[in-house]
């Protein structure tokens, strides 16, 4: 049976091109644009992992992760935060979130679904989540 | 004699003077009742003889005469002179109306008969004030004279002798009656008794002339002469009368007088106790500061035995043997110590001078004895022999410190001034005069409200001075701000101190005043600037935030869409998707390669920013450096073999480990390594060299490049600067690798420095790192 992924980014080519890594790796991908629809699909789909943006339109990818985390159904889904951003807050707003990841943008296709699925079942070291392209 | 025939020729022989004379008279007894009256005075007055005699003066006329300078003449001024002439009287008479009237009166002080007598000429001058007749009435006047009255005709033979004239003369009447007046002159005076009558006849008149005539018993005496011409009822000169007296007594007297004033006058003037004695040691006078001294009165000092005086406190043996034994023999005796208690005033240490006087005042020989109280000045001179030398010492340093405090005042540079109890200026320094523009005349000596056209007078001032300083001995920095006339608006700040004085209960108020107007001004532009820094260090704050967040979201907004590119450009040269022609194999290649030029740039350019900002963190760990450096030799090895360079690697065997940002020190030998390869031309060499160091390790990177010319050497630490060359257009960078890395070594503690001997000469680059980085966040 094949993983769920949850893909959750306002940006669509990105949707896309992870949507694509994913599925190419094997996983079926459902996606959202906002926190809102992104958490309704969690609810809906119980997927193994959620991969969301940190900067969403309607709210912080931290703050829907909260939300998940009060909810017994989605509590212990794994989130990998996939962000552009390179600023310390936004790395201690990631380390609040329990059970969760960090993959920098931009992301390296070659590797990127290997790292997802890392996550799974795990609950991995956020060090070996930390990834660097340049 | 009998009182009553006394009386009855003393009558008679008025009569006879006073009727011949035609001015009104009156003869009044002791008791200012009228003995008898003139015919004039009938005439004049318009009275009868029977309402008169034997009334009272202001009786007459039904008390006509009762006239109030009339009394002060008989009741004041008698008495006390014997004589009085030219007294004028205006009074309006009930019988003759308003009359000027000139009395003329004469005590009679032993008339033979021993009858207190006074004579009272009227002169009414009413009608000589209009007519002037001057002479008729003086000579009438004169007529009345008593004392010794002789008539005489105008040859010079008596014709009258009056008792006083006998007294004085030792003649009796009958003896000279018929004689020539010249029988009374004295060897030398006869032709002065010629040139008398002779003036006489030519109606001249002798008054009170001092001469000397001789007695019967051939005493020359001293006699006062007053000579008037007699004339008859028609008028004519028929006589001489001669009034006069014996001032033999007198004029010794007067010349005693006269010596007694002055000594009295000294005696009254000087300070110290002075007394006279007589020769028995009576007291003749005192002084008034005798008095003063030794508490005692007049009524129990004069005509007392000095050693009586004041209970006998004055029984001195000392004083004694001064007055009975030494004075007899020395008629001077100077600085005569004697020491007595008096019951009065206590203990006391006297000098006595004393003079002894032969027959002065009238006496034998008197003594003069000056008392001078040394008991003071002998304490003083007790304590002061002690304490000169105390003194000295103390006037010493008094003076040196009065010296240092003038001096201190004269300069300071604030103006000083100094008050004495009542708030009057004692001391000013020069700066006050100049900073107040006041002059010293006017300013030493007033009170300081009233300093400079009393532009002093300040109500913050006198609180200071008259309320809060009598409770404070010192105030600092008491704030007045005034309007000065000469110097305009200041802000002053003073310093005041109250200095008791030891010595007495003097107090002196030191103010110093120090002109703030100016600081004032600074400190108020001071903390405008304050706040200004204040505002720009926020702005400057919010300006930083506002840079970082535009970076934070410059880094997201760029990598996102490049997140894109290289992503779909690595899938599609993957070939994920299915396979692509040579070509299109190519192109996706150069998107890819671009694209991750420009994340490098992009990144690159962030962490210059955030270290520019302070905001680069290190995550320290024990970086293993021989391993590190090895591995990143490896990272390169494929462009090196790819350009055909060679490569040399030095890596010392000890080299230690070192606690650093791994990530970090990567990045900075990797941008070194690279720029190695980038900037040496195939076949050329680079290489890297690693050692111990005293504090760490030491990294060089070299090559055989292109070098770097001297005038570039800082250059290629600004940013962005690629060494122009015909082959930098060949190389790929972005030209913030080296000062990107330099930053990083300095973040550690460490130095990084390059070095090229020129143009196409090679370059090295060279740089430390501490065993720990201290540079931690």
């Amino acid at each position: 049976m094949k993983k769920k992924a949850l893909v959750v980014d306002d940006n669509e080519n990105n949707l896309l091109l992870e949507k694509d890594l994913l599925e190419v790796a094997g996983f079926e991908v459902f996606t959202a644009k906002d926190c809102r629809s992104g958490i309704a699909m969690a609810r809906k789909e119980k997927p193994d992992i959620i991969v969301m943006d940190m900067r969403l339109p309607d709210m912080r990818g931290s703050e829907a992760a909260a939300i998940l985390r009060r909810d017994l159904e989605t509590s212990d889904i794994p989130i990998v935060f996939v962000t552009a951003s390179v600023l310390a807050e936004g790395r201690e707003e990631i380390g609040a979130v329990p059970n969760s990841g960090f993959i920098g943008k931009p992301i390296n296709t070659r590797t990127f679904a290997k790292e997802i699925g890392q996550f799974i079942g795990q609950g991995l070291p956020k060090a070996n989540a930390k990834t660097r392209t340049g | 004699m009998t009182a009553n025939k006394t009386i009855t020729v003393s009558h008679e022989f008025s009569e006879g003077i006073v009727n011949t004379v035609r001015e009104p008279l009156v003869v009044l007894d002791q008791d200012l009742r009228v003995v008898f009256a003139s015919r004039s005075f009938y005439e004049v007055f318009r009275v009868n003889p029977g309402e008169t005699v034997g009334q009272l003066i202001y009786d007459l006329g039904n008390k006509q005469w009762d006239i109030p300078r009339l009394r002060e003449l008989l009741e004041t001024i008698l008495p006390q002179k014997a004589t009085f002439d030219d007294y004028e009287v205006v009074h309006d008479f009930a019988t003759i109306g308003k009359r000027t009237m000139l009395l003329n009166a004469r005590r009679i002080p032993s008339p033979p008969e021993k009858a207190k007598v006074i004579l009272l000429a009227i002169e009414d001058i009413t009608k000589r004030k209009r007519r002037d007749d001057s002479n008729y009435t003086l000579a009438a006047i004169v007529n009345t004279s008593v004392d010794g009255i002789i008539g005489k005709n105008l040859q010079g033979y008596v014709v009258s002798w009056n008792n006083a004239a006998e007294s004085i003369y030792g003649y009796t009447e009958e003896e000279m009656l018929g004689k020539n007046i010249t029988l009374l002159a004295p060897p030398g005076y006869e032709e002065e008794i010629h040139s008398q009558l002779n003036r006489l006849q030519q109606g001249g008149l002798i008054n009170n002339h001092e001469t000397k005539r001789v007695r019967k018993d051939g005493v020359i005496i001293d006699i006062s002469l007053t000579l008037s011409p007699i004339r008859d009822q028609s008028d004519a000169l028929c006589g001489v009368s001669a009034i006069m007296h014996d001032i033999t007594a007198q004029k010794k007297a007067r010349q005693r007088l006269v010596i007694s004033e002055y000594s009295d006058s000294i005696i009254n003037t000087v300070r110290e106790p002075l007394i006279v004695l007589d020769q028995d040691l009576r007291v003749v006078t005192v002084s008034r500061s005798f008095y003063d001294v030794f508490k005692v009165k007049p009524e129990e000092t004069v005509g007392k035995l000095i050693y009586d005086l004041g209970n006998n406190q004055w029984d001195i043996p000392k004083l004694r043997e001064l007055l009975e034994t030494i004075l007899p023999q020395k008629a001077t005796f100077d600085n005569y110590e004697v020491e007595h208690n008096f019951a009065t005033i206590g203990r006391r240490i006297m000098l006595l001078n004393a003079r002894q006087i032969e027959r002065g005042m009238g006496k034998e020989r008197i003594i003069l004895l000056a008392i001078e109280d040394i008991t003071e000045r002998k304490e003083i001179e007790t304590g002061l022999e002690k304490t000169r030398k105390e003194l000295e010492v103390i006037k010493k340093s008094a003076d040196e410190a009065s010296e240092f405090a003038e001096s201190v005042i004269n300069t300071v540079r604030e103006p000083l001034i100094s008050l004495d109890q009542d708030l009057r200026v004692v001391t000013v320094s020069r700066s006050f005069y100049e900073f107040f523009k006041v002059k010293p005349e006017e300013t030493v000596g007033q009170l300081i409200y009233d300093l400079g056209n009393k532009q002093w007078d300040i109500p913050k001032l006198r609180e200071l001075l008259e309320t809060i300083l009598p409770q404070k001995a010192t105030f600092d920095n008491y704030e007045v701000e005034h309007d000065f006339s000469t110097i305009g608006r200041r802000i002053m700040l003073l310093n005041a101190r109250q200095i008791q004085r030891k010595l007495g209960k003097e107090r002196i108020i030191l103010l110093a005043i120090e002109d703030i107007t100016e600081r004032r001004k600074v400190e108020n532009g001071l903390e405008k600037a304050h706040g200004e820094l204040n505002e720009l260090a926020t702005e400057l704050k919010r300006t930083a935030r506002v840079k970082s967040e535009f970076l934070a979201n410059m880094s997201h907004e760029l990598r996102t869409p490049l997140n894109s590119i290289n992503g779909f450009s690595e899938v599609l040269f993957d070939e994920t998707f299915g396979p692509l022609n040579e070509k299109q194999k190519k192109y996706v290649n150069n998107v890819l390669t671009s694209g991750k030029h420009l994340l490098l740039l992009i990144n690159q350019i962030l962490d210059m920013a955030k270290l520019e900002a302070g905001k680069m963190k290190l995550g320290l760990s024990t970086v293993p450096m021989k391993s590190l450096l090895h591995e990143l030799s490896l990272l390169v090895a494929d462009m090196v073999s790819k350009k055909d360079l060679h490569m040399v690697l030095e890596i010392a065997d000890d080299l230690p480990d070192v606690e650093a940002d791994e990530l970090k020190v990567k990045e900075i030998i990797y941008n070194l390594l690279s720029n190695a390869v980038k900037f040496t031309p195939g076949g050329g060499t680079i290489g890297m060299r690693a050692k111990k160091s005293e504090t760490g390790i030491e990294v060089e990177v070299w090559d055989t490049g292109v070098g770097i010319a001297p005038e570039n050497r800082e250059k290629i630490f600004e940013g962005f600067f690629r060494v122009d060359t015909p082959y930098s257009r060949v190389t790929e960078g972005t030209g913030l690798g080296l000062p990107l890395s330099r930053n990083l070594v300095e973040l550690h503690g460490g130095k990084l420095s390059v070095e090229s001997e020129g143009l196409d000469k090679g370059a090295s680059v060279r740089f430390t790192l501490p065993a720990i980085a201290w540079k931690t966040v």
